[in-house]
């Protein structure tokens, strides 16, 4: 609302919701039927859906109709996802009777075919249309019209009937339908992956072994004879004369030599050994260096 | 020629050939919405290699009469309408990205531990959830999507997956996941001391095993062959990522895997960030859509980690060797940052505690995850 003040006069055109998934459908006549072709709401590609009229009449248009027109409190845009049609049928008998069919791989078993007539009191009704399935996901609705019934939007026995109506999903089943399939669809595809690699890893790890395994065992080192004792090439120097690296090589072999690691000592809450602070300082330095390697990827 | 005529004249040209008396309070706006994600990226370093060229984008694309976004006479684009049209809309660039990404790549940690690979699944559940609570504001199915990969933390993931349902959030959706992605340490912290002990997140994890050159050579086969075989919406993402990631395994084309990870990402970049900045013209953008979009991508990534952790926390229930439920939080896609946070964490718990390359298991699992999430969603629109 803060931006709406903003904002000049002019541009509030543009605050207006463009109806982006708005259906226009396109029709062909293909004989005796009429082909509507759209892209629904919620679908990136185009469905057809065949109307036919079996008995009673003649089948003379099909066009679309605006469900903003229709809209009342009764019903939720949303489930309409094909928007409406208006059926046009003629040489009806005075009175008499004519079936109606819609067909589509669009439908569903739990699709319902509704119907719009402003002059009744309650303009919506649910057709009760038999949802018939035909195989290689067809569904087919079979709905029979009265001339000057309920059904028929002109309010008159005259031997023509307009229908207006559409196919009608409940929006939020659908939606949480797809919503569990997917996300536990996420799950499922990972979960082969996952044993996926664990089967390749496993055999990896076979297939390196067996090398390994393979290579023959060392013989077992010799004791070396007894030397004679040599005598000293050069006396041993003398602590002032140690160079200070020499001394901190010393230093570091003494200390690794006396850490618990060498002596196995082991911690009692874990199996890793417990570290000295000089090799704590060495992981840190590692760490870093590889923090460095993350820090060159992010940028 | 007359005085009047004169000014006439001059009145004419400048009405019709300058900018100034054509620019609108949405584009003033606009530029200054610019100017922030510009300071955004270059003062603050918020995710700088696309926040710069997308600030610059917005900035650039809000002057009037700026012959960049529309079509010329002869019906070809104008500059940044050519780089959107063939990066964006032909699905190009978001595909490259995943390359150079791949090429990048090291899957060692996650191979080493495949069961992270349902941490990435579960940290997705925020995608789903914010898929849900958009369409109670109004948004369609498709925009709901769109505006649910955010979670994912996945910028190309997002892109993709936008600019094939819901191109008008292009920008909202990308400045969105990248605002948000760059505050992963801030966003992350809370959740995930609320979710865990101070026990839970001192859990030491066994070292993992070596893994060999050839397992990592053959993974981006296995994967490519398992994805797509179960959902073929996602193969151009994941084909270029595991294409990207079988360059760099098989060391004989180092050339090809160093212009990948370069040039080939460098270039891409640029023309991705001024694509998806451009697409923010006052008169698309100044809407409560994009509004709501940024408040619903930071509830996205809250519950997505909520998501990460308490899959690690469901696991730790039937594994013997318990998992620490830091690295839940890893499972957002946001490779390295969210690793790295999950082992700063631990490092505060214990700081002998050395949770980063088993952070990174998850971390690369969330890609995956990320990228059949939308895989899911554009199945299910087709």
């Amino acid at each position: 609302m803060a931006l709406a003040l903003l904002l000049p006069p002019a541009s509030m055109a543009f605050m207006d919701e463009a109806d982006r998934e708005k259906p226009k459908p396109e029709f062909t006549r293909e004989g005796d039927s009429i082909v509507a072709k759209l892209i629904p709401r919620a679908k990136s590609t185009s469905v057809t859906i065949n109307f036919a009229v079996t008995g009673g009449g003649k089948l003379t248009a099909v066009s679309a109709f605006d469900i903003n027109k229709a809209l009342t409190p009764q019903i939720n845009i949303k489930d309409f996802r094909s928007e409406l049609f208006s059926v046009t049928i003629e040489d009806v008998a005075l009175g008499g009777d004519a079936t109606l069919t819609v067909a589509s791989a669009f439908f569903t078993s739990a699709t319902c075919f509704w119907i719009f007539n402003e002059h009744l009191p309650t303009p919506w009704m649910d057709s009760q249309a038999e949802n018939i399935p035909l195989g290689d996901k067809v569904q087919k609705f079979i709905i029979r019209i009265k001339d000057g019934g309920p059904f028929d939007s002109d309010g008159a026995a005259n031997g023509r009937i307009i229908l207006v109506g559409g196919p009608s999903d409940s929006f939020w089943g659908y939606v949480l339908g797809t919503l569990f399939i997917r996300f536990f669809g996420v799950f499922i595809v990972l979960s082969v992956l996952m044993i996926g690699m664990l089967i390749s890893g496993w055999i990896f790890q076979k297939l390196e072994k067996k090398p390994e395994e393979a290579r023959p065992a060392m013989p077992p080192a010799e004791p070396r004879p007894l030397a004679q004792a040599q005598p000293p090439s050069r006396p041993a120097p003398k602590a002032d004369e140690i160079p200070p690296e020499m001394a901190a090589a010393i230093g570091m072999v003494l200390s690794l030599n006396m850490s618990p690691r060498s002596s196995g000592k082991f911690s009692q809450e874990t199996d890793f050994v417990v570290p000295t602070a000089w090799a704590l300082d060495g992981r840190r330095q590692m760490m870093a260096d590889r923090n460095m390697v993350f820090n060159r990827i992010k940028r | 020629m007359s005085f009047e005529h004169v000014l006439e004249l001059i009145k004419n040209i400048l009405i019709t050939q300058t900018g100034i008396p054509n620019l609108t309070g949405g584009q003033g706006l606009m530029l200054c919405i610019g100017l922030l994600f510009l300071y955004l990226a270059i003062a603050k370093e918020y995710e700088p290699l696309l926040l710069l060229p997308i600030g610059f984008g917005i900035f650039i694309v809000n002057f009037p009469l700026a012959p960049l976004m529309g079509y010329t006479e002869h019906g070809n684009p104008e500059l940044i309408r050519a780089f959107y049209k063939y990066g964006v809309e032909w699905e190009i660039i978001p595909c490259v990205i995943f390359l150079g990404l791949g090429a990048m790549t090291d899957f060692g940690p996650l191979i080493a531990n495949p069961k992270t690979l349902l941490i990435g699944a579960g940290a997705q559940l925020g995608v789903f959830i914010t898929y849900m609570g958009t369409l109670f504001f109004g948004f369609t199915l498709k925009e709901a999507a769109s505006v649910g990969i955010i979670g994912g933390a996945d910028g190309p993931t997002t892109i993709y997956l936008t600019a094939k349902l819901a191109p008008h959030l292009l920008g909202a959706n990308a400045l969105a996941a990248y605002s948000y992605m760059a505050m992963v340490p801030l966003i992350q912290p809370p959740i995930m001391r609320w979710m865990t002990t101070h026990k839970q997140r001192c859990i030491r994890m066994r070292q993992l095993r070596e893994v060999s050159a050839r397992e990592k050579l053959l993974f981006p086969l296995i994967a490519c062959f398992l994805i797509i075989l179960l959902i073929p919406a996602v193969a151009p993402l994941m084909g270029m990522f595991m294409f990207g990631n079988l360059m760099r395994e098989s060391f004989v084309v180092k050339r090809l895997t160093d212009t990948a990870q370069n040039s080939l990402m460098n270039i891409v970049t640029i023309f991705l960030g001024l694509s998806v900045g451009a697409t923010m013209q006052a008169d698309k953008f100044l809407h409560w859509k994009p509004m709501l979009i940024f408040a619903f991508g930071l509830g996205d990534f809250v519950i997505c980690t909520f998501g990460g952790i308490l899959t690690v926390h469901i696991m730790n229930l039937f594994l013997k060797e318990k998992m620490n439920p830091l690295i839940g939080s890893a499972g957002v896609s946001a490779v390295p940052m969210c690793a790295r946070v999950s082992h700063s964490e631990g490092l505060k718990a214990d700081p002998e505690n050395w949770l980063l390359m088993h952070a990174m298991g998850p971390n690369l699992a969330g890609v995956i995850g990320s990228a059949a999430a939308a895989g899911m969603f554009i199945a299910m629109f087709q």
